[in-house]
């Protein structure tokens, strides 16, 4: 392993914490701009290179539970949450171990990935951008948070950030079907990714029908509708006023994964990187000027008196299995905090900064998960393709948003994977093997019979995908004790998190409708919600038990507000009480609408990185009209096999 | 790990014959994972020659029929090998087989190679390909899975299904 590089010296503009999606963008768009940036990344850089992509993949062939985090090596120093850290009790309730402690009626069940390209690496991939009305809840239908700012304001960036994600879709058909409006012509950078059979079989009986959520409420029309990805498809030749696109290949390999070929495990690890990651962005960095140090744990953010902040301090490690640390600090004119919702929470509360409007790590939200499951009269060939490529969309606006929160149907391509383990548990099933060793065995089917019937079970397990809106609720949120440590010493994240009534409303409403919707597909409905140790997210609601799962959308812990009373940030993700300290990310969205959150994420990213190359140019030049380092500055650390 | 006892190894074509009974694959198609070898000497290792031994007469007793396995120990060694074969994982046992073999090791499932999960036969039950592994190309999800009948495509503008379809811009 290379000696500890010296980055004290010298000052930089930027100090980016976290190269994930949101820290990526930033660094990318003020290192082209001239700016000097330095990136500290808490995770390791093992999954940059081409062998460290390959070892992640083999890890995850490997891995007993497919989970997001499987492929990706566990990290003593910077540890993730994982969806395994929370189970469910015989009688409902829930006992979570692992980097959160847990102390809410509900848990919250999602992970997120400390590592150089961050969460977006097992992300599924998904693009929608928000709806219109999403951004003034408040003013509109008399709930949730409003933005300070709206659509039109951000729609700029949107483009922006399908851009810089490669981002294949039909705005056509986003136009008519979500209401979402584009500039004349508009046309996504490729072409849409193709719907699935499964997608087609669903359209045939769905397209056109009226469901109602509840007897004597109005009906609703149900339509298939394409949904947009980040995920490489045929560049579309109109694009950029017909000057096209070229889509990004793997980081490491150059000429591949420029198109995706059906591998079908998105989450957690696309085989090609046909699938956006950070890293592709990375890649493009201007080298003589972003500087990316890999094994640097921020701990706190170093302010004065005056409220400026000066720098960070973090911590460098060596070994991700047995950590051992030494403190050093980097300072610079502007600090953008881009660690994941949770993470940029933890490190404001810990460095005692932004705090006057007691809204540091307060209104945590996600996209609370409701399942429904099935079996087709026909075989509809699951496990094909990215996990979702259409959805139901007209649950997501309208004035049912008074009463009950708003949801989007995701169709899943991938049968009943995720809400039973499916194909695994189906042929432990078959065989007679139950939950646990101890649980008295079924005979079990062997020989042809057993071929025969999972395929003709598996072969027809069709599923839905309820995510709801969960609105900022205060009461929701993140805190710090230092009684719960991780190895290093910084305080884990403390989460205490429940759902609304009106998030139970629409969950309520999401389960007719579920019903409606195999009632028409003419599919046998399994959805059963059932309490154990697969549902932590079981609850009772006026009489009927439900589970959700989380979606991984965390957000609104250092929210976006009009005022610095009652919010975090301003309206460019700027901390109202340290003018050069920014927190970005799905922490500062004060509602996340129904849209699957990232690229309204990095448009507000891309959007915020204008307003720091505006306050740096008020402070100075870009270092472009100086000298610039002789030599690039490569990254801080080059992993070798440890 | 040495088997306790000094039975006679069950051989591969032994293991594959009985394989193939519990699989409802062939041996040919069984050999073609390239995961034989590594099953056979897994299901050594982990439940003993005896134990596997046991097994396989039980089920030449049957008459190569697994309905037919009456002993219990058997008919979980059974149970583990088909799930084997069919997820690349070997599960763990019941808890009572698992102390009357008195084995050794923890009663713990495992992935038993990266192959092995790529290999797994589940995904051809349904005419599928393992989740991360053997990509059919692009847009192939499209198309029906054999015995599934055609609907209509996207834009194909399906009469009398209502509502505007995306093309183009
Ligand atoms: C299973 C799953 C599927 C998802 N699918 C979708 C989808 O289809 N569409 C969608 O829009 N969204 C999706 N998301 C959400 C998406 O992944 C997040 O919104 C996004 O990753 C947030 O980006 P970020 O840059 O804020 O944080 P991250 O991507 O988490 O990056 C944060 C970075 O900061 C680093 N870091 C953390 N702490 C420190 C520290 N103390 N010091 C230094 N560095 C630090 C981390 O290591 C990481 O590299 C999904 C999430 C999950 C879990
Ligand atoms: S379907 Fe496969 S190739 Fe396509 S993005 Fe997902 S994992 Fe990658």
């Amino acid at each position: 392993m290379s000696p500890a590089p010296r980055h004290g010296r010298g000052r930089y503009d930027v100090i980016v914490v976290g190269a994930g999606l949101s820290g990526s963008l930033i660094a990318k768009e003020l290192g082209d701009k001239g700016w000097r940036v330095l990136v500290l990344e808490a995770g390791t850089g093992t999954l940059d290179g081409w062998p460290g992509h390959l070892d992640a993949l083999d890890t995850f062939y490997g891995a007993l539970a497919k989970v997001p985090n499987s492929p990706y090596r566990p990290n003593a120093a910077a540890p993730s949450p994982d969806v395994l850290d929370v189970t469910g009790l015989p009688a409902g309730g829930y006992r979570a171990r692992g980097y959160f402690v847990q102390n809410g009626p509900l848990p919250y069940s999602t992970d997120y990935l400390r590592a150089r390209g961050g969460t977006v690496l097992h992300w599924l991939g998904l693009t929608p951008r928000m709806h219109p009305e999403d951004f003034r809840t408040r003013r509109t239908y008399g709930y949730g948070r409003d933005w300070p700012l709206g659509y039109d304001d951000l729609e700029p960036h949107y483009r922006a950030a399908e851009r810089a994600l490669g981002v294949a879709g039909d705005a056509a058909e986003q136009a008519a079907a979500v209401g979402l409006p584009f500039p004349d012509g508009y046309v996504y950078p490729m072409h849409a990714i193709p719907r699935s059979y499964v997608d087609d079989v669903f359209a045939a009986r769905l397209d056109g029908a009226t469901v109602r959520e509840a007897p004597g409420a109005p009906g609703t029309t149900l339509r298939v509708t394409g949904t947009p990805h980040a995920r490489n498809s045929t560049p579309d030749r109109r694009y950029d006023g017909g000057r096209g696109y070229r889509p990004a290949g793997a980081a490491g390999l150059p000429n591949y994964g420029e198109r995706c070929v059906g591998n079908a495990s998105c989450v957690p690890i696309c085989p090609v990187q046909a699938k956006y990651t950070p890293l592709k962005t990375q890649a493009t960095w201007d080298r003589r000027r972003v500087r990316l140090l890999t094994h640097a744990v921020v701990g706190r953010v170093l302010a004065d008196g005056n409220g400026r902040a000066l720098g960070v301090e973090y911590q460098e490690y060596e070994d991700p299995a047995a950590p051992v640390a030494t403190t050093r600090t980097a300072e610079a004119d502007v600090v953008v905090l881009a660690a994941h919702a949770i993470e940029n929470a933890r490190l404001l509360l810990v460095s005692r900064l932004a705090g006057h409007s007691d809204q540091v790590g307060r209104n945590l939200m996600d996209h609370p998960v409701l399942l429904g499951w099935g079996l087709a009269r026909h075989p509809v060939g699951p496990f094909r393709g990215p996990a979702s490529t259409s959805g139901l969309e007209s649950f997501r606006t309208g004035p049912a948003r008074r009463e009950r929160a708003p949801f989007r149907i995701e169709i899943s391509n991938w049968g009943w994977g995720w809400p039973a383990g499916s194909p695994g548990s189906d042929v432990a099933r078959l065989l007679g093997i139950g939950a646990g060793p101890a649980q008295p065995r079924a005979k079990g089917v062997f020989g042809a019979r057993l071929r025969t019937a999972l395929g003709e079970e598996i072969g027809r397990q069709v599923s839905v995908q309820f995510l709801m809106e969960q609105e900022a609720e205060e009461r929701n949120r993140v805190t710090v004790d230092r009684r719960h440590p991780d190895r290093l010493g910084n305080p884990r994240p403390v989460i205490t998190y429940d759902l609304s009534e009106r998030v139970k409303r629409g969950m309520a409403a999401a389960r007719s409708v579920s019903e409606e919707i195999f009632r028409l597909l003419g599919a046998e409905d399994r959805t059963a919600y059932e309490p154990g140790p697969l549902s932590p997210g079981y609850f009772r609601f006026e009489g009927r038990g439900f589970a959700f799962n989380g979606a991984g959308h965390g957000g609104g812990t250092h929210i976006m507000g009009a005022s610095r009373g009652t919010s975090v940030v301003d309206a460019w993700q700027r901390c109202w009480d340290h003018p050069n300290l920014y927190a970005v990310g799905c922490g500062s969205m004060p509602s996340m609408g129904t849209s699957n959150p990232s690229l309204t994420m990095a448009a507000l990213a891309l959007r915020s990185s204008e307003r720091i190359h505006r306050d740096l140019t008020e402070a100075h030049r870009p270092a472009a009209v100086g000298p610039l380092s002789p030599e690039p500055v490569g990254d801080g650390r080059t992993e070798g096999p440890a | 790990m040495t088997p306790k006892t000094s039975t006679p190894a069950p051989s591969l074509d032994d293991f594959l014959t009985a394989s193939a009974a519990l699989t409802g694959f062939d041996a040919f198609e069984l050999h073609a994972t390239g995961m034989a070898e590594l099953y056979h000497d897994t299901a050594r290792e982990q439940v003993g020659d005896a134990a596997l031994g046991r097994l396989l007469d039980a089920l030449a007793a049957a008459g190569g029929d697994p309905d037919g396995i009456a002993d219990e120990i058997a008919r979980d060694i059974a149970r583990a090998l088909a799930h084997t074969w069919y997820l690349g994982v070997w599960p763990q046992l019941a808890a009572s087989v698992h102390t009357a073999l008195g084995r050794q090791q923890a009663n713990a499932a495992f992935t038993v190679s990266p192959e092995a999960y790529t290999e797994g036969l589940v995904w051809r039950t349904f005419h599928g390909h393992p989740a991360g592994a053997k990509p059919p190309g692009f847009g192939t999800w499209a198309d029906p899975p054999p015995g599934a009948p055609a609907v209509a495509r996207a834009g194909a503008g399906a009469p009398g299904l209502p509502g505007p379809r995306g093309g183009g811009a």
